[in-house]
């Protein structure tokens, strides 16, 4: 996989530059700011981005900016941001243009190897990876009349890994369940949202989220 | 200083005593309106309305009077609200009203002279003109015009009223701004009672500053810190397992990753609780915007243009949206919740709606009383209106600068 990463603080890009090297990944450029990450995109586009939303000149939201931009210039270029903190509203940004292969974490969700580069590739394969939190923030406790209340607690559990961009078997093999299972509590969760059916995959995700947001 | 023609005064005079009149008019309007919402007992939830009104009109006097004198009027402070019991024990307000009568009264009066003198020139001498063709004209004082000697008595009332307006309306325009000034200004005495209260609000600053930065020193000390210390240690462990037994160090590195893991969260909730990232990165409207995206019950953002605001006073409106929604989705039972951000004489004004069910509990609740706390610090004032049965306004006014 070929990776464009783009982080200000020097240290995290050799270590995340160095992570994934080690994994075998093909790192073809590692920027400080946004517009260098404009640069090395238009020079060589990779599979991902990698873009930390933090970054010069401001050090605002530079990087989500310039992740938003990119995808609008390049469509369908998978784009994994990294931030300290994670906000709601930058996911819906980051999902708006309903094209995928979007990703938003936790920069510490890095340490965590082997979760972070399956949210890597699934975002360069097309998928989502939303970070837990982001999730946790949409199923806030709601009012008795929600109809999140009437899911039971497994259900809850698959619905958040839904919502975060798992795959069915990803979603079975953490809860420790069957496929079958798996299949079942997501046809309830949707009858009991009232939600149409979808097929797996990215479509699915955008369908759960904004069901969330709503 | 440089001091304008002669021409140029009398015209500056000239108007500002014509609109004068105009304000008058809408004094004496608003006056009568008063005393019929008040006689009228019906009518008495359009007092506010009125009021409001009354409001808008000595705040736009204040400009106008403030500018021929060339001087700022210092408006009242911000934040009573219009509700007739507040209104009737407002200080602000009764001296509003006194204002409102002599504008509608003597301003009237005053402001006549002004219209009068030109027009009464004007008539006059027309008809002095053209008499001929106008059977049974008088003066405006009554002489018949049926001759050219009744027209030249006609041209002398005309050029009376004429020096009248010359020599009465500059000096009346300055009395009637320097009255109007007295009466729009807020009173002297209340600077004492200012200093008074900015000196108690800043007390109660400094102790909330102290309170705040203990919290955080205790945050980052008993949790935080001990976190890392968890994350050094383990690995100094997985250090000495290497050298022994490689197989025992893989449990010890999953145990500094949790540590640090979990130490990052706690620096993510006090980095949040010292300055919101979202605030640097969106500003207020877009902070309040996320805010009322996590809320439990729907909740609206009114926009009105606000411009940035200094970074604390931005932080403590945050804050103030914050606890009051947190507040509305734990006690009020309501269906709709409206945000509104907006400026107001150089303040910031934040006001949470609610149609739940109302009777907050403003003494025991904590969360109100945080939100007072955090205000008065600024020395900003909160309102809270929760009758029974709803709906519950919170509303506070944050000064933005001196």
């Amino acid at each position: 996989m070929r990776i464009v990463i783009a982080e200000d603080d020097a240290l995290l890009r050799e270590g995340l530059t160095h992570l994934l090297r080690a994994e075998g990944m093909e790192v073809t450029s590692a920027v400080d700011n946004p517009d260098d990450l404009l640069a090395a995109l238009a020079a060589d586009l990779p599979d991902i981005a990698v873009v930390d939303v933090r970054m010069p000149p401001t050090f605002r939201d530079e990087g989500l900016r310039a992740a938003v931009q990119a995808r609008k210039q390049w469509p369908g270029l998978a784009v994994l941001v990294l931030s300290a903190h994670v906000e709601e509203s930058y996911a819906t940004e980051l999902l708006a243009d309903g094209a995928g292969a979007v990703g938003y974490l936790l920069k510490e969700r890095v340490g965590k190897v082997a979760d972070f580069l399956d949210a890597l590739e699934r975002v360069a394969a097309g998928g989502t990876a939303m970070d837990p939190e982001v999730v946790g923030q949409l199923l806030v406790r709601r009012r008795s009349d929600d109809p999140l209340q009437r899911l039971t607690p497994r259900e809850r559990e698959v619905l958040g890994l839904m919502a975060e961009g798992h795959s069915n078997a990803t979603i079975g093999s953490t809860l420790v369940i069957s496929d079958g299972a798996v299949h079942k509590h997501i046809g309830n969760i949707f009858t009991k949202l009232g939600l149409p059916t979808t097929d797996a995959g990215h479509r699915r995700v955008l369908a759960v989220l904004a069901y969330l947001k709503a | 200083m440089t001091v304008p023609a002669p021409d140029r005064q009398w015209r500056d005079a000239w108007r500002f005593l014509a609109f004068t009149a105009l304000v008058g008019f809408q004094a004496m309007a608003a006056l009568l309106a008063m005393v019929v919402c008040v006689a009228m007992i019906v009518t008495l939830p359009l007092l506010p309305h009125v009021i409001r009104f009354v409001r808008g009109l000595a705040a736009r006097e204040r400009d106008r009077v403030g500018r021929y004198l060339a001087t700022a009027i210092p408006p009242p402070p911000p934040g009573t609200s219009g509700s007739v019991a507040e209104v009737a024990t407002s200080l602000h307000d009764r001296r509003d009203a006194q204002w409102l009568a002599l504008q509608g009264t003597l301003g009237l009066l005053a402001g006549s002279v002004a219209i009068g003198s030109p027009a009464g020139l004007a008539q006059n001498l027309f008809i002095a003109l053209f008499w001929p063709f106008l059977p049974g004209a008088t003066s405006t004082v009554d002489t018949p015009v049926d001759s050219w000697a009744g027209a030249g008595v006609a041209a002398l009332v005309g050029l009376a009223y004429g020096l009248l307006g010359v020599f009465l309306v500059p000096p009346l325009a300055r009395w009637w701004a320097r009255a109007s000034a007295a009466r729009l200004a807020p009173p002297r005495r209340s600077l004492t009672e200012r200093l008074a209260e900015v000196t108690a609000t800043r007390a109660a600053a400094l102790e909330a500053h102290g309170t705040e930065l203990r919290r955080i020193e205790r945050n980052l000390h008993d949790g935080t810190q001990n976190r890392l210390v968890a994350v050094v240690m383990h690995l100094g462990m997985v250090e000495r397992a290497l050298s022994r037994d490689p197989a025992a160090a893989l449990p010890m590195v999953a145990s500094a990753q949790k540590a640090a893991t979990d130490a990052l969260a706690e620096l993510r909730e006090v980095v949040r609780a010292i300055y919101p990232p979202v605030l640097v990165d969106r500003g207020l409207t877009g902070a309040v915007a996320s805010l009322a995206g996590h809320c439990a019950i729907p909740c609206a953002v009114e926009e009105h243009p606000v411009p940035r605001m200094p970074a604390a006073v931005e932080a403590a409106a945050y804050f103030v949206v914050a606890e009051a929604l947190t507040n509305a989705v734990k006690h009020s039972g309501a269906d709709r919740i409206t945000v509104s951000l907006r400026e107001e004489g150089g303040a910031l004004v934040v006001e949470v709606t609610d149609d739940g069910r109302g009777g907050a509990d403003q003494e025991h609740g904590s969360g109100l009383a945080g939100i007072r706390g955090r205000v008065a610090a600024f020395d900003g004032s909160t309102r809270i209106v929760s009758p029974p049965g709803g709906p519950t306004v919170v509303r506070v006014d944050i000064p933005a600068g001196p």
